[in-house]
């Protein structure tokens, strides 16, 4: 006689799910328990200190610090006009690239508008001075958005929308060289700071593309002069940290060019170091890409009759690029929270402010200081568009198969 | 129909300007031009900017004194060592702090890259969590978080550390521990350690190629190293029993200041000077038959907290002493206020006995400060800890310095914040076996010599405001570490996982089927495989975290970037100094570089 047997242990349902995930042994039960009993403990204690004891007045009382430093507080609109200016842009190539593409901009548009959206609203409730323009900015990115939809034929042209778009917005924030009143006013590099002024290096990784890809091209050519010229400032460039070369470039550039220690701004010496960096990077990205090109390509182009220009501009490069572009996106994340190093230099970067912040008398009044609240506030805010990026990176990396092929 | 005339006036070669060798020549040679000239002109204006402000351009400036400060040093160094040795200093830091770092970093990287492939969900997802938050945050703000959000703003003052058993000790300025340092006796060991050595060598090759020849698997090392850690070990023993004090040794004690040297006195004039050089790691015991430290109780912010009424005298540990007793030094005092005692003698709360219970009760506590509002100094009781027969045993630093608490007369009325006074005097001078003061002081001292094994034990104290003795790391060091540990491993853990998934999958399937276990199948199917896919872009991550070091100026630890840059301040010679810097790190990385080539022609597949 067949003696009835208990079923096998269900793995299916929550309870299986459970099961299978959480208590599949006796010791990855106790594994569960500690650790779980550990995550709501750290949770649970970081509510209560972030709802709790935490100051948070001095972060909220300095935000206009944080987000542009000393540019003046009359034309705050230009930045956020810029803001408006770049997101609408980003809503327009939504439509303006094929669908999977499409879809990532997509993704990071409507997050970023729900930031943008959020911070409006704390505007207006705050009333602070800029809050019609906050509004005014987010009405321009929906707006934009909307009319990309219409698929106007404009969008033939997003690359030169993005090129004007972008010398606009260096108006915007600069003002008219030579203009010394009026809204259009010259606001000096020397004021600028905060978040703003780590979106403006961060776009070094613009600057450093073509140069990258020269140096690339240079170092993967069969001209020896210059293919060792391109090797040796590839690697003497990567060899040493940034922080070295923002520190060489503020105290060697007034040198290399003959004018005295302040002539040239702090910013420009931070762009060229950040852009020249980020070039050494960007370069051997651009030589991994090229080497992943298979060899039959360009023979190919050769065979029907391109020119070597020709068979890399129009045949190598393209593929090449295509295949990096996720390792672009990475190095512009690491670019982007390597802006903070600027602070060697004297900028006031999105970290450096909270440097001012920490040292405020009202900051040191407060029992225990405030550095934890300001780290955590900085971590947030960096994290939010560092991984924004990255998951962006990852996407594209699904979207053009790299590897898969 | 037209044809092209193919007659023989077509010329054989191509025109110079379609030649793309010469034009590559060309192109070159253009390109040397203006490259040259580019360079010559950033040239001159160097030259021109540095001789007209008049700052050096050349090395010579190093070999000058450096008069740096420099709190944490892994080689002796003074302020009037050269501008080279300050850059010793420097590199020697980076070089502890990446070596260390990498150790730390490799291990939790691997424990994270493998909890994120871990069967258990929780485990999985907080390893998800840990890389992407750390990997998406700038490694300056995580160093300033542990610096001066943690490591500044947690742990309590010097004066009342956190302690952990073994005699660490735990505090704003650092973390200290026991450590064994080589003594002067240390030479008798050595001839062991070097046999010792050539022994494990020996037997290493000897049982490698009998190894390799019998076709057998086992592993070289083991019986090489019982053998070689026996002989070491009788050695040590043999030392220990060889070892003596040398003849001359002699200390000079400065009691008033707390502090003395332990010599070699090749003059024999009892006294340290003259060139005598202080000697390293030498063992003996401070005795004080009777003396007294002082202090003043005071509010002060701690840990984040305000702490009322508080006293703290250098800590005495229960076995130094026989006798110990704090008193008020204002008799009125003592009638109104009581003491309250958490660490042994040493530290308290002063408290007014409010409910007149006989006991403290939190909020009794002796307030100079508002509620509310930040201490801002002294004001407080003014207490004396008097102790009879106390004792300690002391190793003497680099330098040969060691430091014991201050202590003054026992009784005498002592109004100098310094503590010495003018009752104290001079501290008597000592050789051994004690012997006996001038009657000007009368505080009664004695430095005994004790001879020291090979290796002395040197357990940190803290007879004033910082650690003496063991291994001390700063609060910036710790901060550094952490910060590059953390952000490094991140990395490393998305390196390891993706070498564990891409070992195929059959070779587990095939360590089950010969009936491994799911460790053995790990630790010998697995790992060994994953280790060639993770271990070249881990190197480069050593790398990183190596270049990345130089953050330390964030922290205020001086590495060589930031020390370089102090020279390049101080003396103006930005030009070299910066030519210095990008040459070292030059060769930290072509270093591995080097070890990444060695690496990769030692993991490749030797395919058949």
């Amino acid at each position: 006689m067949a003696l009835a047997r208990k079923p096998p242990p269900a793995y299916s349902g929550v309870l299986g799910w459970l099961r299978a995930n959480l208590f599949s042994s006796w010791f990855n039960s106790l594994v569960t328990v500690v650790v779980a009993a550990l995550v709501a403990w750290t949770l649970f204690g970081l509510f209560a200190w972030t709802f709790g004891s935490a100051t948070w007045t001095q972060v909220w009382n300095n935000l206009k610090l944080f987000a542009v430093y000393r540019y003046p507080e009359a034309l705050l609109w230009r930045p956020l006009l810029v803001v408006g200016l770049l997101m609408g842009l980003l809503g327009l190539s939504v439509f303006a690239t094929e669908e999977g593409i499409a879809r990532i901009l997509r993704g990071t548009f409507w997050q970023i508008i729900g930031l943008i959206l959020v911070l409006s609203a704390v505007a207006f409730v705050a009333s602070w001075g800029v809050r019609w323009m906050w509004l005014f900015a987010s009405a321009l990115s929906l707006g934009a958005y909307a009319w990309g939809r219409t698929r106007p034929a404009l969008l033939q042209q997003i690359g030169w929308l993005w090129i004007g778009g972008l010398l606009v917005s260096v108006l915007l924030l600069y003002g008219i060289p030579g203009v010394h009143s009026g809204p259009l006013e010259v606001v000096s590099v020397r004021e600028w700071g905060g978040f703003m002024l780590t979106f403006v290096l961060t776009t070094g990784i613009v600057v450093s593309f073509p140069l990258g890809v020269a140096l690339a091209l240079g170092r993967r050519g069969n001209l020896p002069i210059i293919k060792y010229f391109s090797v040796s400032l590839i690697e003497l460039v990567r060899g040493a940290p940034l922080i070295t070369w923002l520190f060489i470039a503020s105290l060697m550039v007034p040198l290399l060019l003959d004018v005295g220690p302040d002539a040239i701004s702090p910013l420009a010496k931070a762009y060229v170091a950040i852009t020249l960096f980020s070039t050494a990077y960007m370069a051997e990205n651009v030589r991994g890409g090229l080497q992943s090109v298979p060899k039959g390509q360009a023979e190919a182009a050769r065979a029907l009759g391109l020119s070597g220009w020709q068979t890399t501009r129009l045949i190598v490069l393209p593929q090449a690029l295509k295949a990096v572009i996720p390792a672009i996106v990475g190095q512009a994340i690491g670019l982007f929270k390597d802006t903070s190093l600027v602070f060697v230099v004297g900028l006031f970067d999105l970290f450096n402010v909270h440097n001012i912040v920490a040292q405020q008398q009202s900051s040191l009044e407060v029992t225990g200081g405030i550095r934890l609240e300001l780290s955590l506030f900085l971590a947030v805010l960096y994290f939010f568009f560092a991984y924004r990026m990255s998951l962006a990176s990852r996407q594209l990396e699904d979207q053009l198969g790299v590897g898969t092929r | 129909m037209a044809t092209r005339n193919l007659g023989p006036e077509r010329p054989e070669s191509i025109p110079f300007y379609r030649n793309v060798k010469i034009i590559g020549t060309l192109v070159q040679i253009v390109f040397v031009l203006l490259v040259g000239f580019g360079i010559y002109i950033l040239y001159d204006n160097v030259t021109t900017r540095l001789t007209t402000s008049n700052l050096p351009a050349d090395f010579s400036f190093l070999d000058e004194r450096a008069g740096v400060p420099i709190g944490e040093t892994t080689i002796p160094y003074t302020t009037n060592d050269s501008y080279w040795r300050a850059l010793l200093v420097g590199i020697l830091n980076t070089l502890n702090v990446a070596v260390i770092g990498i150790i730390l970093t490799s291990i939790l990287g691997v424990v994270i890259g493998v909890m994120r492939l871990s069967t258990n969900w929780l485990l999985r997802q907080i390893a998800t969590v840990y890389v992407e938050v750390i990997r998406n945050t700038p490694l300056a703000v995580q160093l300033i978080f542990w610096y001066y959000a943690v490591l500044l703003a947690v742990p309590p003052r010097v004066s009342n550390p956190i302690e952990l058993p073994g005699n660490i000790f735990f505090s704003q300025v650092g973390i200290a521990f026991p450590w064994l340092f080589p003594s002067y006796n240390f030479s008798l060991w050595l001839p062991w350690l070097v046999v010792a050595a050539i022994l494990f060598g020996g037997l290493f090759v000897y049982r490698r190629t009998q190894i390799e020849r019998s076709e057998r698997s086992g592993r070289a090392w083991t019986w090489p190293l019982v053998v070689a850690l026996a002989v070491a070990g009788l050695g040590y023993g043999v030392a220990s029993w060889q070892s003596s004090l040398p003849e001359a040794i002699d200390a000079e004690f400065l009691a008033d200041r707390g502090r003395g040297t332990i010599f070699l006195d090749r003059n024999g004039d009892g006294k340290f000077g003259d060139g005598e050089r202080g000697l390293a790691r030498a063992v003996a015991t401070v005795a004080v038959a009777q003396g007294q430290l002082s202090t003043t109780s005071q509010d002060l912010t701690e840990s984040g907290e305000v702490v009322y009424g508080t006293f703290r005298f250098a800590i005495l540990e229960e076995h130094e002493y026989s006798s110990a007793s704090v008193d008020f030094v204002d008799p009125s005092a003592a009638e109104e206020l009581s003491l309250h005692f958490l660490r042994g003698p040493s530290i308290g709360t002063v408290y007014r006995d409010r409910n007149n219970n006989g006991v403290y009760d939190p909020g009794e506590e002796l307030r100079d400060t508002a509620e509310g509002a930040s201490p801002s100094g002294f004001s407080g009781i003014r207490l004396t800890l008097s102790v009879t027969d106390f004792e300690r045993r002391v190793v003497s630093s680099r330098d040969g310095s060691f430091r014991v608490p201050i202590f003054t007369v026992a009784g005498a009325e002592d109004d100098s914040t310094t503590g010495g006074g003018t009752g104290g005097g001079l501290g008597g001078l000592f050789g051994p076996p004690g012997g006996t003061d001038d009657a000007e002081s009368a505080l009664d001292t004695s430095v005994t010599h004790q001879v020291a094994l090979p290796l002395v034990l040197s357990v940190p104290t803290i007879p004033r405001s910082d650690y003496v003795g063991g291994v001390r790391l700063s609060e910036a060091f710790l901060a550094l570490l952490f910060g590059l540990v953390i952000y490094t491993a991140s990395f490393i853990a998305e390196i390891v996982r993706g070498g564990i998934q891409a070992v195929p999958n059959g070779q587990r399937e095939a360590a089950n089927a010969l009936g491994l276990g799911s460790y053995q199948t790990f630790s010998l199917i697995v790992f060994p495989q994953a280790v060639r896919i993770i271990l070249p872009p881990m190197i480069s991550q050593y790398l990183n975290l190596t270049k990345n070091s130089s953050l330390a100026i964030l922290v205020t630890f001086a590495d060589f970037f930031q020390i370089s840059n102090i020279i390049a301040n101080q003396t103006g010679a930005a030009v070299p100094m910066y030519l210095i810097i990008i040459v070292g790190y030059l060769i930290i990385s072509l270093t591995f570089a080097f070890i990444l080539n060695i690496v990769n022609e030692r993991m490749a597949l030797v395919e058949r």
